[in-house]
């Protein structure tokens, strides 16, 4: 054991690994750390894109290195030198590929020290996912074994970058081959995340982060490096039970292998937008994850998920003009309440289609609110924050602007307007968002459907009829004398019993 | 045969430029194959420059010498037979790659590209070779091509990175991204032409 130790030692000191470092901390910074610190400070964001990032910026600099350690000892021309050693060939290579791996290893846990370390500042809730950085770090070893092997089997001058170029190009490669949630190349330890939905801040965080890819990754990248490595002691001399204990160990590691990229392919995206794998699955991580909301001093308290509590000065200050115009009255909610999406895959016509209250992620996964948009007693109202949606990150400015339509939304369904409302609804709707001093709220500009609005949802208030006029004489009463009418008259109007002459 | 082909054979033996004139042609067909198929935007400019980088990658590892030092004694012929066998190999790259693109398939970018990215990141190997040894000569290039497959990914999902030592990601007829390969290959020729790979007599194959 404490030859075994020495040797790692030597190797340690002799390897090539650390001549990749300072490319690799470059490449890191520019590929991975630019990148994640760009997003919010949401970490099922970030540990998602830290582990396809890494497992990138690792693979060729890695597999290239391990060949070059593994064609050592025919590139110096001793292997027939070393032969004579009393000690069996795959023992002395093994040290080499260990020495290799921790060096990989410690340059790896470096750069999520950092990345984790930065994100522990600013995330406001929650903690570090640890089974992405799992699944990468496993990914190092497995890189390390397919170069060494490489190295070991062909020795050549070409051999390091024909198996860095190689390993990097099927890495990337294989992503293009994932078509949906059955896909075997989920296995890839580049996959974080369902593929064809992207990195969504919105999953793993109303619900947990479901393990069932990640152990189904480790199991293929454990059973990927054991099958390398047996397969090197099979081909290396050395007494019989070493022969027979590597046919055991790489039968055990293919098969293992095997296992995993086949329940990989049994994997579905479930409704929190996470990959369930029956036979892997603990159905006590549907349960959802408990936490007190954060909730603003508004007139009805806006709650969010405390780790999008960065969000809410800028959701607050956007819905606090119409909430001012409806709180206290008849039907009121009583607070609005972020809730989960909910996720749903092979329903969408095309990206960017709206499918009933939701939207359609670029691969056509269909995202929705968890639950209808208001309800309970007493009445909550829910907010999908567009920030949960995938896409690149918003500014404050760019979130104020998308969460405005939730407020007009929330008008609506408070008048019970829509389809088939009467022209008074449509009138006071318009009042009060105008009234709201919401950017761009005019009455023909909120009914016509544009800026953020769905067209379509109110039709028929247009310039010069009697409901714009009546739109524009309700916005400009007194807040107090529009609060008491609506009071007074609020029932009524809903049930379609108010005629535009009536609205003051 | 003439002493100067019979030195241009053994060079060429030496150096494994048969062996890199294989890869340079597995290169051209994995290209062609690889534009049977219909990739998206930036997956159509960075699946070529994978393979760009391994026929760079090739065209680099023939700087390696196999006598190390002691073959810098035996005359002044050296300098030109290293010019010349990199010269010609990155030119059998460009052509080989465009000729496999020209066979009634369609390159993103055009041979300009192909042109601009091989000769750069062969310069980017040469100089590894130069400075790190022969042997090693795959470990710039690799890396490169790691942050121009990024710098491509962020033209399309910004904020782009626009700097021209970053050049697969300019495009075809950008003046910097032209200049900017062209130095390092030019620097990358100068290098090992001068002094040739950084080579040690154990780092032999």
């Amino acid at each position: 054991m404490r030859a075994a130790g020495r040797l790692i030692s030597l190797e340690l000191r002799h390897n090539a690994m650390p001549l990749m470092l300072p490319l690799i901390a470059a490449l890191f910074w520019l590929t991975t750390y630019r990148k994640v610190m760009a997003m919010p400070p949401l970490w099922n964001v970030r540990a998602a894109s830290l582990q396809m990032n890494s497992v990138i910026v690792f693979v060729a600099p890695l597999a290239g290195a391990a060949a070059w350690m593994g064609s050592r000892e025919s590139r110096r021309r001793v292997t027939d030198t070393v032969s004579i050693t009393p000690r069996a060939r795959w023992a002395r290579l093994l040290p080499t590929w260990a020495a290799t791996t921790i060096w990989a290893l410690v340059a790896y846990l470096g750069c999520v020290a950092v990345l984790y370390g930065a994100t522990a500042r600013q995330a406001s809730w929650g903690g570090p996912l640890w089974w992405p950085v799992a699944v990468a770090a496993a990914s190092l070893p497995a890189f390390t074994a397919l170069g060494f092997a490489a190295g070991v089997f062909a020795p050549s001058r070409f051999t390091a970058p024909i198996t860095a170029i190689a390993a990097f190009f099927i890495l990337v490669v294989s992503t293009e081959l994932i078509i949906g949630s059955h896909s075997y190349w989920q296995i890839t330890p580049v996959v974080a995340y369902a593929w064809d939905l992207g990195a969504d801040p919105g999953v793993a965080t109303f619900y947990p982060f479901l393990p069932d890819l990640p152990i189904a990754q480790l199991m293929f990248l454990g059973g990927f490096t054991v099958t390398l490595l047996g397969a090197l002691a099979l081909t290396s001399e050395g007494a019989r039970a070493l022969r027979i204990a590597a046919v055991g160990l790489t039968v055990a590691g293919l098969a293992v292998a095997v296992t995993a990229v086949m329940l990989a392919g049994t994997g579905t995206m479930d409704a929190h937008g996470m990959i369930r794998i029956p036979a892997l699955h603990d159905a006590a991580d549907d349960q959802p994850v408990r936490f007190t909301p954060v909730c603003s001093r508004t007139a009805i308290p806006v709650c969010l998920n405390p780790a999008y509590s960065s969000y809410l000065a800028a959701t607050a200050a956007t819905l606090e003009p119409v909430l001012e115009q409806i709180a206290g009255l008849p039907g009121a909610p009583v607070r609005i309440l972020q809730e989960a999406a909910a996720y749903k895959q092979d329903t969408c016509q095309g990206p960017g289609s709206r499918v009933r209250s939701g939207t359609c992620s670029p691969n056509g996964v269909e995202i929705n609110p968890g639950s209808p948009m208001s309800g309970g007693s007493p009445l909550v109202y829910r907010l999908l924050l567009p920030a949960q949606l995938p896409g690149p990150a918003l500014t404050t400015a760019q979130m104020a602007s998308q969460t405005r339509g939730d407020g007009w939304d929330m008008v609506r369904n408070f008048i019970g307007d829509g389809p088939g409302a009467s022209p008074a609804q449509d009138a006071v709707t318009a009042a009060i968002i105008m009234a709201g001093k919401q950017p761009g709220a005019t009455a023909t500009f909120i009914q016509n459907g544009q800026d953020g609005t769905d067209a379509g949802r109110a039709p028929g208030l247009t310039t010069g009829t009697p409901a714009n006029a009546a739109a524009k004489r309700f916005a400009a009463l007194p807040a107090s004398a529009r609060h008491a009418w609506l009071a007074g008259h609020l029932a009524a109007l809903r049930v379609g019993q108010i005629t535009v002459a009536q609205v003051p | 045969m003439t002493s100067t082909t019979r030195l241009l054979r053994l060079y060429a033996v030496s150096r494994r430029v048969p062996f890199a004139l294989i890869a340079i042609a597995a290169c051209a067909v994995a290209l062609r194959v690889m534009l049977l198929g219909h990739w998206d935007a930036y997956g159509a400019l960075q699946l070529p420059l994978v393979i760009e980088t391994a026929a760079a990658t090739a065209t680099a590892a023939t700087a390696a010498s196999v006598f190390g030092e002691p073959e810098r004694v035996t005359g002044r012929w050296l300098p030109y037979l290293r010019l010349t066998a990199t010269l010609a190999l990155t030119a059998a790259a460009i052509g080989a790659l465009a000729t496999a693109a020209a066979t009634g398939a369609h390159l993103a970018g055009g041979d300009l590209v192909m042109a601009r990215n091989l000769a750069g990141i062969t310069g980017l190997g040469l100089l590894c070779a130069a400075a790190l040894g022969g042997g090693l000569s795959w470990t710039g290039p690799t890396g490169y091509l790691v942050a121009g497959v990024y710098a491509l990914y962020t033209v399309w999902h910004g904020p782009a990175i626009t700097t021209p030592w970053l050049w697969p990601a300019r495009p075809p007829h950008d003046l910097g991204g032209l200049l900017s390969a062209g130095a390092v290959f030019a620097a990358g020729l100068a290098a090992v032409t001068v002094g040739g790979a950084r080579d040690r007599l154990s780092n032999g194959e």
